[in-house]
C-alpha cells in the first residue's frame, strides 16, 4: 500500500497537470456559478465550482439532492448558460457562446442521456431513426450504416427497427447513448443514466457508456446516485452545495482489487470544504485554528491548546 | 422532423386545426359573397322598383323655333347616334341598345286641349296630346280601325283648309272621353290641327318598363281643378308623317330620346363608379346639345347614391360583425396551433437539444402547420364558390389571411419557445408585478376607448363614407375590456380564496387557488371568448332591435290586425261581409280623404273614424290611437288635428262639403298616416253626415285572428280590388325584402359561430393545460382526494375565468349598441323606419352568456372526467418532459 499522498504532493501533481489553471484540461469550469432568479427569489446553484477534466476521462458526479449536479451537467451540454465563471469544453468557452456557436457545440461537441428514458428518444421513431435524427439535423452523411455500427457497439443492435415504447428501459437508455454519440462528440454527459434502472439493467448501461469511452475515446461525464456506477470508474467528484466537494481516486491494486482514496478538493483560492462528520465529531464550529507543520497543516477546533 | 409523420401522432389536435382553419375560411370567403350578392339584389330590386323614367337617362328638348322642328325620323336617328356615342365606354356597359330595349325617342305635344269635335259637341275640360313613338310598331297592336296614315288637309267649321292627321287611342281613353273611331277633333285654340281617330290600340305588353315613359298613352289622367271641373288628359299615338304637324306656336312640344339602364347590370360595386360617368355623360350631352337647347337628365345619380348612403350605414354593421367573427376565428386558430405547438414541443425541444438549429425547428413546426393549413384553407376557399354571390377581394384574402395567421402564428411560437436556452422561469408563480410602462400603456388604451366611444355617441357619424372612427371604437373598447379583465381578474379571486381557507373542504381553496395561479389564463383565452360573446351579444342586441323595429314598422303600416283600404266607397253590405269572414271579431269603418286644410288651398289627409272603437280593437297590440274629442255641442265638430294646426280655434276643412271644426286636441302619430303628422284633421266618423254629406267609408280597421288579406278583400267583393293586409304580410313584405333577409341571416351566423367559437376556445385552453392539471390532480389523489372532488377541483379552476370573461363580454355587447347606436342606421332593413333604440332585452344575451358559460363549465367537467379515467401511474407521468 502507497502511502498517501502529501498536500504538497498533490499541490504539485495539479500544478503539473495546469500549466496555467486547466490550460490543457478537456472540460474546465473555473468559479462557476448560475443563480436561478424566479420573482426575487434568487437560488444559487452553482456557487464557484471548480472542476477539471482531462481528455478520454471517465468520471462520476455524485452529490446529494439539490446540491447542483444536473444544473452542471445543463451547463456543459450547453442547454444552460452559467451566471458566471468559466466554462470551456474542448475549447469552446461556454460563457460567450454565439447562438450559432451554441449550435455547432451541440451538434459537434456534446452528447448527452437523461435520467428519464422517455425523454431521450422520440416514442414514434425506431431507434435507428432516432440515431439518425442528431445526424440529420445536422446535415451529416453516411446515417443508416453509422447508426447500424453504433447500436451495434452499445449492444442493441436488434432494437433498430424498433421503437422506444417495444424497447426494455435499459435497451432506451443504451439506443439513447448510441443517439448521443451519433456526431461524434467529443464529451459525453449522462444526468442519472441509470436512475430508473434496476442494478443488472444499470450494469448493462453503464457497460455501454464505459465501451463507448474506451472504443471511441470519448470523455464522458455521468451523474448518479448509484454505488455501482461510482465505484467503477476512475474518479469520483462530489459537489455540495453548489461546489466540488471531495474526489476519490480508484487504482488497481496489486491482489487485483481497487484502492479508492478520497480526498478533499482545494480550489484556486485554498478554499477546502472539510466533511460535515469530521467537523462535528470535534465539534468544530465557526472557526478552527489552522497550524502549518511540515508537511501538512493541522486543524483545531476553536479553544484547544496547542499540547 | 417528418412533418407527415407528426401530423400522423398527433392527429387529433392536428384536426381540430384543420377544422377550425376550413370553417373559418368557408366562413370569410363566403359570408361577404352573401353579403354581396344581396346588396346587389337589393338595388336591383330598387331599380326594378322604380320608374324608368327615373333610371333611364333622358335626353329632352322643346324646339324653340319652328326652325328647330324635327320633321323626319332621320333628323331624330341622327341626333340618337350622337347621344350614344357620347356615352362613356363604362355607362355604354350598362345601358341597353338590343332588340326589345326601352331605347327609343318620341315627339310628344302637353296640355293640347280639344277645341271642338266635328259634328258633335265636345265635352269640356278634354286633352289629346298628340304623340310619336319611334318603336310604336314594335310596342302597340291597333285592336280596331287602320293605323293612323298619312297626314293631309282638312276644312272644318271656322278653320278652312288645316292640317289633318290621323291618331290612335286606347280602348280607355276612347270609352272614357267618349271618342270613338272616327271622331274628328279640332286640337288647339290657335293654329288648330285636326285630328281624326282612325284606330284602337293597345300596349303589347303594358307590364314592360318602357311605358313608365309612355304612361300618358295608356292611361287617362284626370286633373282635379279647385274649380270642382276635371280635366282629362290622354295622349294620341299618331304617325312619323305628323311630326311636321305637331309644332305650332301654341303647342308645349318635347322630343325625348330615352337611354335604358339595364338594372341587372347595376350592382352595389359599380354604382359609385356609374355615378361618376353618369355625371361625366349629363355634362358631355349638355356641352353637345347646349346650342340646340337639349337638356339631359336622369333620377339615377340621386337614386344610387342614396342607395349608397344607406347600404354603407348597413354595411358598417355588417364589417363589424365580420370583423369581430375574423379577429375571433384567427384567436381560436391561433390557440389551436398552439395545441399542436404543446403537443410537438418535446420532440422539437429533443431536437432542439439534439443540435437542431431553430430554422430547422421552425421549418419542422411550419411544416406540420402548413401540411394541415393549407389544404383546408384551399378547400375552404373553394367550398365558398358554392355560395352564390360576387367575388370581392375579401374572397381571396380572407383565407389568404387565415393561413398566414396561422403558419405565421406557428413559427413565432416555435421560435419563441425554443430560442433560448433554458428558460429560468417557473410557471407556477405567476404574480408578477407588471411594469409601470405596461401599465401605463393599458390605461392609455382603455382611455382612448372611453374617448372614442364618448365622442362617437355625442358627434354622431358621418354616413357619406366608410367611417374609419367608427371601425376603432369597438376594436378599442374590446381591448380595453379585455385588459381591464386580464388585469383585475385575480383581484374577485383572491377575496373568494380568502373567504373559502376558513372552510373546513380543500376543494374551493384549492381550485380556485389554482385558479388564481392558472397558466391557462393567459391573454389569448380571454381575448378570444371576450370579443366572441361581445359580439354576438351585439348581434343579438342589433337582432332583437331591428325585430321590433319592423313589426313595430308592420304594426304602424297596418294599423289595426288587417286594413282594407279601397279606392271606392265600401258599401255597409261590403263592411258586413268582412265583419263575416272567419276569425274576423271587430271591424272600425273609417273614412280617409285628401282634404283642403284652411283657406290657403293646403291639400292635407282628413280621417273620420271612431276612435273610441279604434281604440277598443287596438288594446293590446303595440298601437295606440288617442282619446275621442269631445265636443260642447251636437253641432260643432271636434277634431283631432296635428301640432301646427293646433293654434286655429276654428278650422276650415274642404271635404265633401265645407266643414268647420274645432282642433281639440293634438295627433302627433297616428297609424297608417305616419309618425310626424303635418295636415292632418282626425274628426268623428260622422262628421260629414253633420254637415249635411255622406261619409263615403274607404277604410276598414279590422280585428282578429287568423286573417289573410286576399281573403278579405274577396269578402269585400269590391269593384275595384283593395289594398287589403294583415300585419303578418306587412312583415313578410318588409322582412322578405334581400338585404334585410340577409342582415337577419348573418346576425344568426355570426351569433352562432361566434358561440361555437367561445366554446372551442374553452376546449381547447383546457386540452392545453391538461398535462399540467393532470400531474397536479394525480398528486392530489394519491394524496386522498376522491375522484369526484378531483374533476370539481377542475371546475372551479377553470369557471371564475369563464364567468368573469362571460360576464364582461356581455356587459361589453350590451355596450356597443348604445356607443355605435348612432352610427348605426338600419332603417333599410325595417322599411326605412329608423332603428332607434335597441331594447335592453337582457334575455337573449344573458341567455347567450349564461349557456356559453354553462356549456364550457360542463366542457371542463367532462373533460376531467375523461382525462381522469386514465391509469394514476400514467397520469402521474404525464408532465414529466
Ligand atoms: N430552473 C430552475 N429555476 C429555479 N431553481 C432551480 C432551477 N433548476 C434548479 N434549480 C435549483 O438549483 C438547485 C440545484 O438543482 P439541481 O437540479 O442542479 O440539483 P441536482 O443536484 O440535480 O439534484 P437531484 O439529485 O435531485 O437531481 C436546487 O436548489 C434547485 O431548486
Ligand atoms: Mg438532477
Amino acid at each position: 500500500m502507497t502511502e498517501t499522498p502529501t498536500l504538497s504532493e498533490l499541490e504539485a501533481q495539479a500544478v503539473r497537470g495546469r500549466p496555467a489553471f486547466g490550460e490543457t484540461a478537456h472540460i474546465l469550469c473555473d468559479n462557476l456559478v448560475r443563480i436561478f432568479k424566479t420573482e426575487g427569489v434568487e437560488v444559487v446553484a452553482l456557487q464557484g465550482l471548480d472542476l477539471l477534466i482531462e481528455k478520454g476521462e471517465l468520471i462520476a458526479i455524485v452529490g446529494a439532492s439539490g446540491s447542483g449536479k444536473s444544473t452542471l451537467l445543463n451547463v456543459l451540454s450547453g442547454l444552460d448558460v452559467p451566471t458566471a465563471g468559466l466554462a470551456r469544453v474542448a475549447g469552446t468557452d461556454l460563457l460567450s457562446m454565439t447562438a450559432k456557436d451554441r449550435l455547432r457545440y451541440r451538434r459537434e461537441t456534446v452528447g448527452f442521456i437523461w435520467q428519464q428514458t422517455a425523454r431521450n428518444l422520440l416514442p414514434y421513431l425506431t431507434g435507428r431513426e432516432n440515431v439518425v435524427l442528431p445526424m440529420r439535423l445536422a446535415g451529416n452523411r453516411a446515417q443508416k450504416s453509422r447508426a447500424g455500427e453504433l447500436l451495434d457497439l452499445l449492444g442493441v443492435g436488434d432494437c433498430a427497427d424498433r421503437r422506444p415504447g417495444e424497447m426494455s428501459g435499459g435497451e432506451q437508455q443504451r439506443v439513447a447513448i448510441a443517439v448521443a454519440l451519433a456526431n461524434s462528440p467529443e464529451v459525453i454527459l449522462a444526468d442519472e443514466p441509470t436512475g430508473e434502472l434496476d442494478s443488472d439493467t444499470s450494469e448493462q448501461v453503464f457497460a455501454a457508456l464505459r465501451s463507448a469511452n474506451r472504443a471511441l475515446g470519448v470523455t464522458a461525464v455521468i451523474v448518479t446516485h448509484d454505488d455501482l456506477v461510482s465505484e467503477q470508474v476512475d474518479r469520483t467528484v462530489g459537489i455540495r452545495d453548489g461546489r466540488t466537494s471531495s474526489e476519490t481516486l480508484r487504482r488497481a491494486s496489486e491482489d487485483g482489487g481497487t484502492i479508492a482514496e478520497e480526498y478533499a478538493v482545494l480550489d484556486r483560492v485554498g478554499r477546502l470544504q472539510l466533511p460535515r462528520d469530521f467537523t462535528s465529531a470535534l465539534n468544530m464550529e465557526r472557526r478552527v485554528r489552522l497550524e502549518l507543520e511540515r508537511d501538512h497543516i493541522g486543524v483545531w477546533p476553536e479553544g484547544s491548546e496547542d499540547e | 422532423m417528418n412533418a407527415v409523420l407528426l401530423a400522423r401522432v398527433h392527429r387529433a389536435p392536428v384536426a381540430v386545426l384543420a377544422i377550425l382553419v376550413l370553417s373559418a375560411s368557408l366562413l370569410i370567403a363566403g359570408l361577404p359573397r352573401m353579403m354581396q350578392a344581396a346588396y346587389d339584389d337589393a338595388l336591383g330590386h330598387l331599380l326594378d322598383q322604380t320608374s324608368a323614367t327615373q333610371t333611364d337617362l333622358l335626353i329632352g328638348r322643346s324646339p324653340a323655333t319652328t326652325l328647330d322642328v324635327l320633321t323626319e325620323p332621320a333628323q331624330f336617328a341622327t341626333a340618337n347616334q350622337t347621344w350614344w356615342r357620347l356615352l362613356p365606354p363604362e355607362l355604354r356597359a350598362v345601358t341597353d341598345q338590343g332588340p326589345g330595349s326601352r331605347a327609343h325617342y318620341n315627339a310628344k305635344t302637353a296640355g293640347t286641349p280639344v277645341a271642338g269635335l266635328l259634328g258633335r259637341r265636345a265635352m269640356s275640360g278634354q286633352f289629346v296630346n298628340l304623340g310619336w313613338l319611334s318603336d310604336a310598331d314594335r310596342r302597340v297592336r291597333f285592336v280596331r280601325g287602320t293605323p293612323p296614315g298619312p297626314a293631309g288637309r282638312i276644312s272644318v267649321p271656322d278653320h278652312p283648309d288645316i292640317p289633318r292627321l290621323d291618331i290612335a287611342l286606347v280602348e280607355q281613353a276612347s270609352k272614357r272621353m267618349n271618342l270613338p273611331i272616327g271622331t274628328v277633333l279640332v286640337l288647339g285654340h290657335s293654329n288648330p290641327v285636326a285630328a281624326r281617330v282612325t284606330a284602337i290600340f293597345e300596349p303589347l305588353d303594358a307590364t314592360d318598363r318602357y311605358w313608365h315613359h309612355n304612361e300618358d298613352m295608356l292611361n287617362v289622367s284626370v286633373r282635379v281643378k279647385p274649380s270642382g271641373d276635371d280635366e282629362t288628359h290622354i295622349t294620341s299615338l299618331t304617325s312619323a308623317d305628323s311630326l311636321l304637324s305637331l309644332a305650332g306656336g301654341a303647342r308645349l312640344l318635347t322630343y325625348q330620346w330615352v337611354i335604358p339602364v339595364r338594372s341587372s347590370a347595376v350592382n352595389a360595386r359599380n354604382a359609385d363608379s356609374l355615378i361618376g360617368s353618369v355625371a361625366r355623360y349629363i355634362d358631355r350631352a349638355r356641352i353637345e346639345g347646349s346650342v340646340a337647347g337639349y337638356a339631359p337628365q336622369t333620377g339615377l345619380t340621386t337614386l344610387l347614391s342614396g342607395f349608397l348612403d344607406r347600404l354603407r350605414a348597413a354595411e358598417t354593421l355588417l364589417v363589424l360583425l365580420f370583423g369581430g367573427l375574423l379577429a375571433v376565428s384567427l384567436g381560436v386558430i391561433a390557440l389551436a396551433v398552439q395545441l399542436v405547438g404543446e403537443r410537438t414541443h418535446h420532440a422539437l425541444s429533443l431536437m432542439r437539444a439534439r443540435g437542431g438549429s431553430l430554422g430547422q425547428l421552425v421549418g419542422t413546426g411550419v411544416g406540420l402547420v402548413a401540411l394541415v393549413t393549407v389544404p383546408a384553407v384551399l378547400l375552404g376557399y373553394g367550398a365558398a364558390f358554392l355560395v352564390p354571390g360576387p367575388v370581392t377581394p375579401i374572397v381571396h384574402v380572407g383565407p389568404l389571411v387565415i393561413g398566414l395567421t396561422a403558419i405565421v402564428f406557428c413559427a413565432a411560437q416555435v421560435a419563441a419557445s425554443h430560442r433560448r436556452p433554458l428558460r429560468d422561469r417557473r410557471d407556477d408563480m405567476i404574480a408578477r408585478r407588471p411594469s409601470i410602462r405596461r401599465l401605463t400603456l393599458e390605461v392609455i388604451v382603455v382611455v382612448v376607448a372611453l374617448v372614442g366611444a364618448y365622442l362617437l355617441r355625442n358627434r354622431g357619424l358621418t354616413t357619406s363614407e366608410p367611417d374609419p372612427f367608427l371601425m376603432m371604437v369597438p376594436v378599442a373598447l374590446t381591448v380595453a375590456a379585455a385588459l381591464i379583465t386580464v388585469r383585475c381578474y385575480p383581484y374577485p379571486l383572491r377575496l373568494i380564496v380568502a373567504l373559502v381557507t376558513r372552510r373546513r373542504t380543500a376543494v374551493p381553496f384549492l381550485g380556485f387557488a389554482l385558479a388564481a395561479r392558472a397558466r391557462a389564463f393567459s391573454a389569448l383565452p380571454v381575448l378570444i371568448l371576450l370579443p366572441a360573446l361581445a359580439v354576438s351579444v351585439f348581434a343579438a342586441v342589433i337582432s332583437s332591435g331591428l325585430n321590433a323595429t319592423q313589426s313595430d314598422v308592420a304594426w304602424q303600416r297596418t294599423g289595426a290586425d288587417a286594413r282594407i283600404e279601397s279606392t271606392v266607397e265600401i258599401s255597409p253590405e261590403a263592411i258586413e261581409r268582412v265583419r263575416r269572414v272567419p276569425g274576423v271579431t271587430a271591424v272600425v269603418p273609417a273614412s280617409k280623404s285628401p282634404v283642403q286644410v284652411g283657406r290657403g288651398g293646403t291639400v292635407g289627409t282628413g280621417l273620420a273614424v271612431d276612435l273610441a272603437a279604434y281604440r277598443a280593437i287596438l288594446a293590446g297590440t303595440p298601437l295606440s290611437v288617442p282619446e275621442p274629442p269631445t265636443s260642447a255641442t251636437a253641432s260643432e265638430v271636434p277634431a283631432l288635428v296635428s301640432p301646427e294646426l293646433i293654434g286655429n280655434a276654428t278650422l276650415l276643412v274642404g271635404w265633401q262639403k265645407q266643414m268647420t271644426v274645432v282642433p281639440k286636441g293634438i295627433v302627433a302619430a297616428m297609424p297608417v298616416l305616419g309618425r310626424e303628422l303635418r295636415n292632418v284633421v282626425v274628426v268623428p266618423f260622422d262628421a260629414n253626415e253633420r254637415v249635411g254629406a255622406r261619409t263615403t267609408v274607404n277604410t276598414l280597421f279590422i280585428k282578429g285572428t287568423g286573417l289573410d288579406g286576399r281573403r278579405l278583400s274577396e269578402a269585400a267583393a269590391l269593384a275595384v280590388t283593395p289594398v287589403s293586409v294583415t300585419v303578418e304580410e306587412e312583415l313578410d313584405r318588409i322582412t322578405a325584402t334581400p338585404l334585410a333577409g340577409t342582415v337577419q341571416w348573418t346576425l344568426l351566423v355570426v351569433t352562432a359561430a361566434l358561440t361555437a367559437y367561445a366554446l372551442l376556445a374553452v376546449l381547447i385552453m383546457l386540452v392545453i393545460g391538461a398535462a399540467e392539471r393532470g400531474t397536479a390532480l394525480s398528486f392530489l389523489r394519491t394524496l386522498g382526494m376522491p375522484e369526484r372532488q378531483a374533476r370539481g377541483l377542475t371546475v372551479l379552476e377553470i369557471a371564475p375565468m369563464i364567468v368573469l370573461t362571460t360576464l364582461a363580454g356581455l356587459l361589453l355587447g350590451l355596450v356597443l349598441p348604445v356607443a355605435l347606436g348612432p352610427g348605426i342606421d338600419l332603417s333599410v332593413y325595417a322599411g326605412d323606419l329608423p332603428v332607434k333604440d335597441y331594447p335592453i332585452d337582457l334575455i337573449t344575451p344573458a341567455l347567450l352568456a349564461g349557456g356559453v358559460a354553462v356549456v364550457a363549465v360542463l366542457g371542463a367537467f367532462a373533460h376531467a372526467a375523461v382525462s381522469h379515467r386514465r391509469a394514476l401511474g400514467s397520469v402521474l407521468r404525464v408532465g414529466e418532459s
